[in-house]
């Protein structure tokens, strides 16, 4: 090669090629690729030295990862997982690492502000927090003195708290039972309401933890775990160790190829709504074909195998073919391949839930694991495991008098309410509102003919009072007379779990910062307010609220909880941020593992821990096993052992539902055809989503996530745009009974050709510069603010078309969800004079909707023309009342 | 004004206490919203001298209760509300709430024997309105030296009101004040932002070079930078 290495170039190259080829053999140095740290330290790039670490748990979406913020001269400047944290493993998404951008959002509400002009006109006059929560004890103590005056306590239900987001672990609750008011509305049903009641009577609380890691082959139905979902990191995580590790398959049906459908083994698009179709006519082969677990079936549910293939039998794969449009013999090969390969779990979220009668659709595929025996084995669909902490000594008794807002009378099944009912039932006059309270919610935005929930908050009749607590000026806080913000998720103080881990884990939420700017977070707004209604003691509020600060309130939930208080109780938290600390993560694996390098096992078969001779003591097993103690089911009987089973009232899974047939629901999962499956050949679903990036309506202003996903046109099938001239990025009109709105056209083969899709997260109207993408509009306004991100880095002039308008009403008669999938629409080029974001919507035809939607419930005709089959005296049905069966 | 070498001690003495006073005015005006004590003064002895400096404070008239709400609802629009003109130097220069210029400013007061306290929640000591204040403070240390016949003192003042000017306020201010006062539509901030541009011009302007100041006036009058968009650049995911 040269004078110094006398080899010719030939040689050389054998020479290199072949030690290259047997490095394996010639040895190892002791050189490896540097192992990359888990985190748990940062360090400033500048000056080098440590940045402080403090552990956090995240509260962008829901998921509540474990977190550790990096402070430097007092300031948030990075984010990452805590890598001692179950659940997440050391790792957050993208929507995680860009929270602490909330904290320093110029277009933060950061002081108390009251209305000064007409509501909704933008006119603000900057108050303290002092004042702020003045204003508010005055309207709530006049609210509490004339309930008592009047001697009804039923006034103190015109006080109304609506949250969307409410991870403060009961300080809610506190307040309004404080107040003497059940009026508590939370956003459940525009979210997996009917998914929790398609499985909750059957087998506890709460909806499936799957173990991805151990499975192999997961049946996804409608779920988009790869990207959002429920637990979308920690499940994301495991469902890829799954699929790699451990070769599990992937099945996933979806209308849309979303990237967990596109990164299936297998991936089908139904037509809409009819994934309990598919899954009856699966459960169906397995039966016929003697597929099941004989012996779970019959010691574990309240069914025999024999009664469940009776039933089946109208659901052939022929049957489910036809409404679902998935081949026969795909549903019948999928049905084999998940009863004969063990383990295997399904999941499914958002998908078949969110439709009218989702709780069939929920129990038909929770049936599949039942019927298979994957209940709570490794590698199968587990129950959710997560931990309580005790609620601070005296506790408020609730309201003498149930909610309609919060109950409402026609869904007593919908044990998570149905909070899109509230503005129609209070336009209608079911229910009177003094003061108005909303916490991390944004109706006017987020729900389905949000135009409604406009109508109602600037109705200064229906509602004389409304204060929001939000940080945002979202659509909603906007039409707010008082605006009390709360700090960020980084600035406050809150207990969490969450069943992300078959590890349970308790965390911490902690500020990492002081409060920015001296901000106040919301649980001592409560505190003051509290106190500033019953200064003296004498209306029984202020004892409830007996804390210093947010800190003594936090001690007084972890400080007694049996082993954290032995481990230091609140103050571990606040170093470590989650308990216990089940071991280490390994970096090569990312399982936890004991210091001998054993993975941690999560524990399997809660349902067969055996009851104590203690637990028995005094206990009842009655003829069908069931024991009860004490008038309440502990547990039961299978082959002698004494078990505590599931958490139902006989201990066993009941995919017979008594609850359900008591209101003339099939006691059993059944398939009921929507009147979206009868479209006409010309019209399409119109199917909503979230995308990898975003919240549905929280995150616009994030700078990151805002330029990673800002537009979002509607997804439409080659076909069937090529059927109606319709070209890829043409302008649109998307039209439901309800009105239309124009946007533009992503034509792609990644969507079922009678649906069109259109993702959450964008065209707002409202939440700062950067969602609303005001720059683009108005140079003035362009500048105004000077923030130089908005002035130079924004390099898109599209903020998308919000979806929610011009969905319609109609929700879950049994869960109370909304049906986001069942809204008809027609699509055509846009008309002469349409302009990209024009959004036109009526609200009475939206309250029309509200009628019709009241003929599923329970007590309507619909209900009854649809289920013929259920044997129960029609006539007399309980009667409707606030709080029954909730 | 104060560099003006013919003036003698007790003339530039004076000439501070009033550049002392003016920086507080234009720093009061924007740092808080007019109470009845600052609206009197305005509708008092300060009407002469502000007319003549441009601010006609007649649209103060009229019932007092429906004055200060009025201008207290213009003060929330320009400064408070999400969406207004952010009066803070952070915001400015680095598209964040209390960053580093936030620091810098604070280390300012600090070395001068002042600390930031803020009187409502979401004040920071980058706040233009307390960075004026701070000139009006040095302003005023430097009259008392002066007064004192403490040269030194006051030259060595002078100069670090001179850095501060040029190096907190000098690159971004005047132009934030254009801005606010162009979407500003009570006549009275439009009148005080845009007496306050001048002022500051005028300050720079005694203390930078021309050149300097030429650079300044460009990064003042920084505005929207337009990207050329590609409408062809499209991904599978939507973006």
């Amino acid at each position: 090669m040269t004078k110094h290495f006398n080899v010719s170039r030939r040689g050389f190259l054998k020479l290199g090629g072949t030690t290259a080829a047997i490095a394996g053999a010639v040895g190892g140095s002791r050189l490896h690729a540097m192992e990359q740290k888990l985190g748990g330290e940062d360090f400033s790039p500048v000056t080098g030295k440590p940045r402080q670490a403090v552990p956090y748990t995240c509260m962008v979406c829901n998921i509540e990862d474990g977190g550790i913020a990096y402070v430097e001269d007092g300031r948030v400047v990075k984010l990452e997982g805590n890598p001692d944290h179950p659940g997440n493993r050391g790792k957050l998404c993208a929507k995680g690492n860009s929270g602490f951008q909330h904290v320093y959002d110029p277009d933060r509400i950061m002081t108390p502000l009251m209305r000064a002009g007409a509501r909704g006109e933008g006119k603000w006059k900057r108050i303290s927090y002092d004042e702020a929560t003045s204003i508010l004890a005055t309207k709530l103590r006049e609210v509490i003195q004339r309930s008592e005056k009047a001697g009804d306590p039923a006034i103190r239900n015109e006080i109304v708290f609506k949250w969307g987001r409410n991870r403060t672990g009961g300080a809610v609750h506190r307040f309004m039972h404080a107040m003497g008011s059940n009026a508590m509305v939370n956003h459940t049903n525009i979210c997996e309401s009917s998914k929790k009641v398609g499985l909750e009577p059957s087998w506890g609380p709460d909806i499936e933890s799957v173990d991805y890691t151990n499975t192999k082959y997961v049946l996804n139905f409608g779920s988009n775990v790869m990207e959002t979902a429920y637990f979308h990191n920690p499940n994301a995580q495991r469902l890829v160790d799954g699929m790699v590790a451990n070769k599990a398959k992937l099945v996933t049906f979806d209308p849309r190829l979303s990237n967990t459908a596109g990164r299936s083994d297998e991936w089908f698009a139904p037509f809409p709504g009819t994934d309990g179709a598919i899954a009856l006519a699966m459960a169906q082969v397995i039966m016929t074909e003697k597929l099941y677990d004989d012996a779970f079936i019959r010691n574990w549910t309240n069914v025999t195998p024999e009664r469940l293939i009776a039933h089946l039998a109208p659901y052939t794969p022929e049957f489910a073919e036809k409404e679902s449009g998935i081949a026969a013999r795909d549903i019948r090969r999928i049905a084999r391949e998940f009863a004969t390969t063990k383990p295997a779990a399904t999941f499914s979220y958002r998908g078949p839930c969110k439709h009218v009668y989702g709780s069939y659709q929920e129990a038909a595929i929770h049936m599949l694991n039942v019927i298979t025996g994957n209940v709570e084995k490794r590698g199968g669909y587990c129950l959710p495991r997560g931990m309580g902490w005790p609620q601070p000594e005296p506790k408020p008794p609730a309201g003498k008098v149930p909610s309609v807002l919060a109950a409402p009378p026609l869904y007593p099944l919908a044990s998570h309410a149905v909070s899109t009912h509230m503005p129609y039932m209070i336009m209608k006059g079911d229910a009177k509102v003094s003061v108005y309270m909303h916490y991390y919610d944004n109706p006017a935005y987020a729900y389905p003919s949000s135009h409604v929930w406009i109508d109602l908050l600037k109705n200064e009749k229906l509602l004389p009072f409304v204060v929001s607590f939000s940080c945002y000026m979202s659509e909603t806080t906007e039409l707010a007379d008082l605006i009390i913000p709360d700090v960020t998720y980084l600035e406050r103080h809150d207990p969490e779990s969450m069943p992300s881990d078959l590890r349970p884990w308790l965390g911490i939420r902690q500020p990492v910062i002081k409060p920015l700017g001296n901000t106040q977070e919301f649980r001592e707004t409560l505190i003051q307010v509290a106190h500033k209604i019953d200064s003296d003691g004498t209306l029984g509020v202020k004892k409830y609220f007996a804390f210093k600060n947010s800190e003594e309130w936090m001690r007084a939930h972890f400080d007694n909880i049996p082993g954290l208080k032995e481990d230091g109780g609140y103050d571990y938290l606040k170093k470590n941020g989650v308990w216990p600390k089940y071991g280490k993560v390994d970096p090569e694996t990312a399982k936890i593992v004991d210091k001998n390098g054993n993975e941690v096992q999560p524990e399997f078969g809660l349902y067969l821990k055996e009851l104590s001779a203690t637990d028995m003591a005094g206990a009842e097993v009655k003829p069908d096993g069931t024991i009860v103690k004490n008038g309440k089911t502990i547990g039961c009987q299978v082959n002698g052992r004494n078990h505590v089973g599931f958490g139902t009232p006989s201990a066993r899974i009941e995919l017979y539902k008594e609850s359900y047939k008591k209101y003339g629901f099939n006691p059993l999962p059944v398939y009921k055809r929507l009147p979206s499956r009868d479209k006409k050949a010309d019209e399409l679903v119109l199917t909503t989503y979230k995308v990898n990036v975003h919240t549905q309506s929280r995150t616009a202003s994030l700078k990151y996530l805002a330029e990673l996903y800002h537009k979002n046109p509607a997804w439409m099938n080659p076909k069937t745009a090529a059927a109606k001239g319709i070209a890829d990025g043409d302008l649109i009109r998307v039209t439901s009974p309800l009105g239309y709105l124009v946007t533009k056209v992503h034509v792609t083969e990644g969507i079922h050709p009678d649906v069109v899709a259109v993702s959450t997260a964008c065209g707002h109207s409202a939440y700062g510069r950067l969602a609303q993408l005001k720059h683009r509009d108005k140079d003035a306004e362009w500048a105004l603010g000077g923030d130089p991100d908005i002035t130079h880095n924004v390099w898109w002039d599209d903020k998308g078309v919000h979806p929610n308008p011009i969905v319609r009403l109609a929700v879950d008669p049994i869960g109370g969800s909304q049906g986001w999938y069942d809204t008809v629409v027609t699509v055509s080029k846009a008309q002469p004079g349409d302009k990209y974001g024009d959004v036109k919507v009526s609200v009475e035809q939206s309250m029309k909707d509200y009628e019709e939607t009241l003929r599923y419930a329970y007590t309507g005709d619909i209900h009854r023309a649809n289920h013929k089959e259920v044997d129960v005296d029609w006539d007399h049905l309980p009667k409707p009342q606030a709080g029954a069966g909730h | 004004m104060t560099e003006c070498p013919t003036l003698t001690q007790f003339d530039a003495g004076e000439e501070c206490g009033a550049q002392a006073g003016l920086f507080a005015l234009l720093g009061r005006c924007l740092e808080a919203e007019i109470d009845e004590r600052l609206l009197t003064a305005l509708r008092g002895e300060l009407r002469e001298p502000l007319a003549e400096a441009g601010v006609d404070s007649a649209c103060l008239d009229g019932d007092i209760d429906r004055v200060l709400g009025d201008a207290a609802v213009e003060f929330a629009a320009l400064f408070v509300v999400p969406g207004a003109a952010s009066p803070y130097a952070s915001t400015f220069q680095t598209g964040a709430l209390f960053q580093e210029p936030a620091d810098r400013v604070a280390r300012w007061y600090a070395d001068n024997g002042f600390a930031f306290r803020n009187a409502h929640s979401g004040e920071f000591p980058d706040h233009v309105g307390t960075m004026l204040a701070f000139v009006g403070k040095l302003y005023e240390v430097e009259a008392t030296a002066l007064a004192e016949s403490r040269v030194e003192a006051a030259r060595e003042v002078r100069e670090r009101r001179g850095r501060f000017v040029v190096e907190e306020l000098g690159s971004w201010a005047p132009g934030w004040c254009r801005v606010a006062a162009a979407v500003a539509e009570h006549p009275f901030y439009r009148q005080v932002l845009a007496l306050t541009e001048r002022v500051l011009w005028e300050e720079l302007s005694n203390l930078v070079s021309a050149r300097r100041l030429r650079e300044l006036s460009a990064a003042n009058a920084r505005g929207p930078a337009r990207m050329p968009l590609n409408p062809d650049y499209r991904k599978a995911s939507g973006l």
